[in-house]
């Protein structure tokens, strides 16, 4: 058995003990008006047992971590799988240390899923070992990632305490303006997140059924002379396609469900490596969101907020306010240091420029600035409570944009060396 | 609205202020009868920009002082900066002078981005606009509050107003039955210096106080960025800041712009990813591994503009240039960037060959840059009449050049020797098979190209130069600057978010002890702190039920 | 800090941030990429003739000037050059200055290229594309009108006619 192999099962034991604890923390908080037992009691013997394992289940992640350094000589957060998990396992750092501090179980209910989701999506992408390009091989480039996932694992705890604040305190029964508003919001963020889901359950789904199509894609592109240049790409799909690339003629296709040949092609400024396949993705995650959502609304008969909130009862919103700000407040500086400090460093150590305004780099900035934003409002001018929330939660979409997004859309878009999604 | 500035205590306050800068009692006539928690900003002192009559200075002042402003500045440059991401940025492009290629890349909303001039956003009017206001906002906030909080802190009283500490977030009250007092309050001392705090006892009235120094953290980390966004701007000082690229043949001496630095590249290596390291899927594709410039650089120190000949060099510095690792001379720094392995011909050694007696004559050495104006070969003279780089027929059918990069170079000789022309004929000749094919140098040649050839007669004759190195030459002086700030304002953030300012303040009227608890974050610290003093003091509660209401930040 | 020294605080901090951020947003706005333009004064440089000998810009201060820029790579540059030597003849007795720069081509190429001209005006060469790239050059030929007094008074991108020309240093020689 090789440094790799243990890796890969470290990998697997993870995840089950977060889903195990991710359990475990839900039956300490939704199960205190449960009969028979005192509440107090209840909640602390669970969320023990639920603190236990998700213990061992980062101490497992760890592992992972560290037998994949071993087995591929470099760190392992050079490609999006490693990030991802890398991001995964810093929210269970950063989970564990705000825990430590508050001992709210109910921390655990929502911090557990979305490290669960993270892990889970970073196994869509191509798990093996990849060699390192020379700009990557510098140790302030390990410093760098590794500080800044840790303050946006902070951010995403923020973001899971005050989404929970905002399930706390919404008046699910109210039906004056402000009150639908902010049901629909809710709602709204909540399918947000199901459709994250979808997306890598129709991904697992055909990886599971073997499923494959492929396509030969002509560019023509003009050089500045004027000279035509021709380019046949071949472009693969592991998703049966909605949408297929733009300007291409399909080489092999599994019929699905009756299917036999695309519906649609990507539009033609979608010319960017992979957009049709990356714009199929998207309709097929939207497509399977929506059923899940939409199985979830039939079992319920109400909307997830209003199925969630009762749960939460008796949990003093106050608390959760708290939670949000200080996991912010203290992700801040590490944030800081980790995304624009030592990327500043590896910057201007490989290529010259501490600053070179680079998508991603912009990115990290506005992140930066949205943060600093939140943390005058609330300081200075007393945001607190809903607008904070929502600014929390806000804040995650533009920490996971940043991530993800920049990689899959700009560098969709336009042809910058990206990670393939 | 602020009419008496004059406290019951007999303090005379400043214009503005909240709470009465002395003992603490809320001055504002409306915020004394009511009964909720006080807000302790700058603990209620009055900020600098806060006066009666503003005139325009004022006004400007208070402009930047509000920290709304400073919130709306940062979020108009975060959409901003959103902006200039959607298409690359023409800085993107080592040399960017095509007004059309967006376009041409983009179509409609291309052209619309780069008539907006968003295209180089980050170098705009408006986005550099915006960061000297963020700069400026910066330094007068933090002038603004950082004095009078400095000032409110700097001289406390320890007896403050029974209204001021009953109206704090975290409050206490309780009989005490110690007939003793003052003996009490010094026992509850030592418990609160046990927690580190610094204790300061008036009688039975006392004010504990921790961590005061996080207070200046923002500040701190504020005067850090301004010394960043500073340094950012002292770079367009002429000399303090170059960025060009220089591109190296091996084997060739490269004048750095605009400086008086040459660099020459001895070598340049490419090392490639072998299988084994390679995952399945990467098999049999080109990886780099590592590439290095081995390079010299050399410092002109006579006839640097070239105007006498070839300038004198002098070797200053060597180094091997890889990715993560610049050659590096007095500021000036040299840094792999890119390279182009393609070879280029540099050289060739043909022989002469008669074509009647098949006698081959050579074989000579002709450089493609710099070749000989002359040639003797045997009975055969060449003489060199002209060369083209890249060759082409011009539109009047004469021989000319497309450019000045070597793509197709041709020679041009007028041959002299045994049956010719004695005044001498042309002789055209491509040191390229292809081009040879392409021009068909043998009917440019006519009767000559039956008479004699030029023969290469192996690859060992051809002279190829290795890679071509890309190097990013950089000078930036303000770089020290820049880490001084970012390290400053790092301190600053972390004085100001991993410790907090704690307040206790406690006085005992008649046996009713009141205590109020002041912390600009982490209330639940706070309340933890003020619980297991209580606790020591056996007064046993629950830290929650010391929350009087409004403690979020 | 006491009352009275509040608003000279005041106004030096404002004063300073107009100072430096005028000089920041100033910055993007004049000078974008550092080529000349028209009113500009056109950048010194010091090359060498056919010659060798040397020839620096601010020997010909006070004197209408014309600075073209070509090679023998680029056609509408070649077919110009019997042009400027028409105009050379014309105008050199009022004082006119043809400056043609070569771009940084090498010697037997500007060399056996010359002898099929008879040019009497002034060829310099350029080295390494230096004095090209503080011209700010984007194409071929490029032509730059001095006045005697020193600025840029025209910038002529792309090859000229002799009447484009003419009308160019008669306006030179006027002003």
């Amino acid at each position: 058995m090789n440094w790799l192999d243990i890796s890969s099962s470290a990998f697997i034991a993870a995840f089950f003990l977060y889903c195990f604890a991710f359990l475990f923390y839900v039956i300490a908080v939704a199960g205190r008006k449960w009969s028979n037992r005192k509440p107090e009691e209840h909640v602390r013997k669970w969320s023990r047992v639920g603190f236990v394992f998700s213990t061992i289940g980062l101490a497992a992640h760890l592992v992972f971590f560290f037998t994949r350094w071993a087995g591929a000589g470099h760190i392992p957060t050079s490609n999006m799988y490693e990030f991802m998990t890398f991001l995964g396992m810093s929210i269970m750092i950063a989970f564990t240390i705000i825990y430590l501090i508050y001992r709210s179980p109910l921390l655990g209910m929502f911090a557990l899923p979305l490290t669960i989701v993270i892990v889970a999506y970073a196994a869509v992408f191509p798990q093996k070992v990849q060699p390192l390009v020379p700009a990557l091989q510098s140790n302030w480039l390990k410093v760098h990632v590794t500080t800044a996932a840790l303050g946006e694992a902070f951010f995403a705890v923020g973001f899971a305490a005050g989404l929970m604040y905002l399930l706390r305190v919404i008046d699910f029964k109210g039906t004056d303006k402000a009150a639908r508003r902010a049901q629909r919001w809710i709602e709204f963020t909540l399918y947000v997140i199901i459709v994250i889901v979808g997306f890598i359950g129709a991904v697992f789904l055909f990886r599971g059924m073997d499923y494959q199509a492929s396509f030969t894609q002509t560019t023509i592109s003009y050089d500045k002379t004027g000279a035509e240049s021709i380019t046949e790409d071949k472009v693969e799909y592991t998703l049966p396609p909605i949408v297929k690339p733009y300007n291409s003629e399909t080489t092999s296709i599994e019929p699905f469900l009756g299917m036999k040949s695309p519906l649609f092609e990507a539009p033609s400024w979608m010319n960017g490596a992979n957009a049709g396949r990356k714009l199929n993705t998207v309709i097929w995650s939207v497509i399977a969101g929506t059923l899940l959502y939409g199985l979830l609304r039939l079992v319920f008969r109400k909307p997830l907020g209003a199925v969630i909130h009762p749960t939460l009862e008796g949990i003093d919103p106050e608390d959760l306010d708290e939670i949000s700000y200080r996991s912010i407040a203290i992700g801040f500086p590490v944030f800081t240091l980790g995304a624009l400090i030592f990327a500043m460093i590896w910057a201007e150590q490989a290529w010259g420029r501490f600053w070179g305004w680079d998508p991603k780099e912009v990115w990290a900035l506005i992140t930066w600035l949205y943060y600093s934003a939140y943390l005058h409002l609330r300081l200075s001018r007393g945001w607190q409570g809903h607008r904070s929330s929502w600014l929390a939660v806000i804040g995650f979409i533009v920490v996971m944009f940043t991530l993800i997004g920049v990689n899959l859309i700009i560098a969709g878009l336009h042809s910058y060396a990206g990670v393939d999604g | 609205m602020f009419h008496n500035t004059k406290c019951e205590c007999g303090h005379q306050n400043h214009a503005g202020t909240v709470l009465c800068e002395s003992c603490g009692k809320p001055l504002d006539a409306e915020l004394a009868g009511d009964n909720a928690p006080l807000e302790m900003r700058y603990d209620g002192a009055a900020r600098r920009s806060q006066k009666a009559n503003p005139g325009l200075i004022d006004r400007v002042w208070n402009f930047f002082s509000s920290v709304k402003i400073a919130v709306i500045l940062i979020v108009i440059t975060l959409l901003g900066a959103m902006l200039g991401t959607i298409y690359p940025q023409e800085g993107t492009f080592i040399n960017f002078n095509d007004p059309e290629y967006y376009e041409d890349t983009y179509g409609l909303p291309g052209k619309i981005y780069y008539m907006l001039g968003l295209s180089h956003t980050y170098e705009s009017w408006w986005f550099i606009g915006l960061l000297v206001m963020i700069g400026t906002s910066l330094v007068i906030c933090s002038l603004d509050r950082v004095l009078p909080l400095y000032k409110a802190l700097n001289k406390q009283q320890i007896r403050k107003h029974l209204q001021f500490i009953t109206r704090q977030k975290v409050v206490y009250t309780g009989r005490i039955d110690d007939a003793d007092t003052e003996e009490w309050t010094v026992r509850l001392g030592e418990q609160l210096r046990k927690r580190n705090y610094k204790v300061y006892r008036d009688g039975d009235a006392l004010l504990a106080e921790k961590n005061r120094f996080s207070r200046w953290g923002p500040y701190i980390n504020h005067i850090g960025l301004i010394l960043f966004l500073l340094a950012v701007l002292a770079r367009s000082i002429p000399g303090w800041h170059m960025d060009t690229y220089a591109v190296v043949p091996e084997g060739d001496t490269v004048r750095l712009a605009d400086t008086n630095y040459y660099l020459k590249n001895v070598e340049f290596s490419v090392d490639y990813y072998s299988n084994e390291e390679l995952p399945e899927e990467l098999r049999d594709t080109v990886r780099a591994k590592k590439y290095q410039t081995k390079a010299e650089l050399y410092e002109c120190v006579d006839n640097c503009a070239g105007t006498q000949g070839e300038p004198v060099l002098e070797k200053v510095t060597e180094h091997d240039i890889i990715v993560n690792s610049p050659l590096s001379y007095k500021g000036l720094k040299a840094y792999q960037f890119d390279y182009d392995p393609t070879p280029k011909l540099k050289a060739v050694n043909p022989m002469l060959v008669d074509k009647k007696t098949g006698e081959a004559y050579g074989p000579f050495h002709l450089s493609i840059t710099e070749p000989e104006m002359l040639y003797e070969l045997g009975p055969y003279r060449l003489e060199l009449i002209t060369r083209f780089m890249d060759f082409t027929i011009n539109e009047q059918g004469k021989p000319a050049t497309k450019s000045r990069e070597p793509n197709a170079p041709a020679f041009l000789f007028l041959v002299k020797g045994p049956e010719l022309d004695p005044a001498g004929e042309t002789f055209i000749y491509f040191p390229k098979q292809v081009d040879k094919q392409r021009f068909s140098q043998d009917i440019l040649n006519r009767e000559l190209a039956e008479r004699i050839e030029f023969r290469v007669d192996s690859m060992e004759e051809v002279e190829i130069s290795g890679a071509t190195t890309y190097l990013n030459i950089r000078i930036d002086k303000a770089m020290p600057y820049i880490w001084v700030g970012a390290a400053i304002s790092m301190i600053g953030l972390v004085m100001g978010f991993y410790w907090n300012h704690r307040r206790i303040w406690l006085r005992i009227d008649n046996g009713i002890l009141s205590l109020g608890a002041h912390t600009n974050k982490n209330w639940y610290g706070m309340r933890n702190d003020v619980a297991a003093v209580l606790r020591r003091m056996g007064i046993e509660l629950d830290p929650k039920s010391l929350d009087n209401g409004g403690n979020k930040t | 800090m006491k009352g009275k020294m509040r608003k000279p605080v005041q106004i030096v901090i404002l004063i300073g941030v107009l100072l430096l951020g005028g000089y920041a947003i100033g910055k993007t706005l004049f000078v974008s990429g550092g080529a000349p333009k028209i009113g500009d004064k056109p950048p010194a440089f010091e090359l060498a003739g056919l010659n060798g000998d040397v020839h620096k810009l601010e020997d010909y201060k006070g004197k209408p000037m014309i600075i073209n820029f070509w090679g023998t790579f680029c056609p509408p540059c070649v077919k110009e050059m019997p042009e400027f030597q028409n105009q050379y003849d014309k105008w050199h007795s009022k004082g006119l200055e043809i400056l043609a720069i070569n771009l940084s081509e090498d010697d037997i190429t500007v060399r056996s290229f010359l002898r099929d001209f008879d040019l009497d005006y002034t060829i310099l060469r350029d080295h390494e594309k230096t004095v090209e790239k503080r011209y700010g050059l984007r194409s071929y030929p490029t032509t730059f009108f001095v006045a005697a007094d020193g600025t840029i008074q025209d910038i002529f991108v792309g090859g000229m006619t002799e009447q484009d020309i003419d009308t160019r240093v008669e306006k030179l020689l006027q002003g």
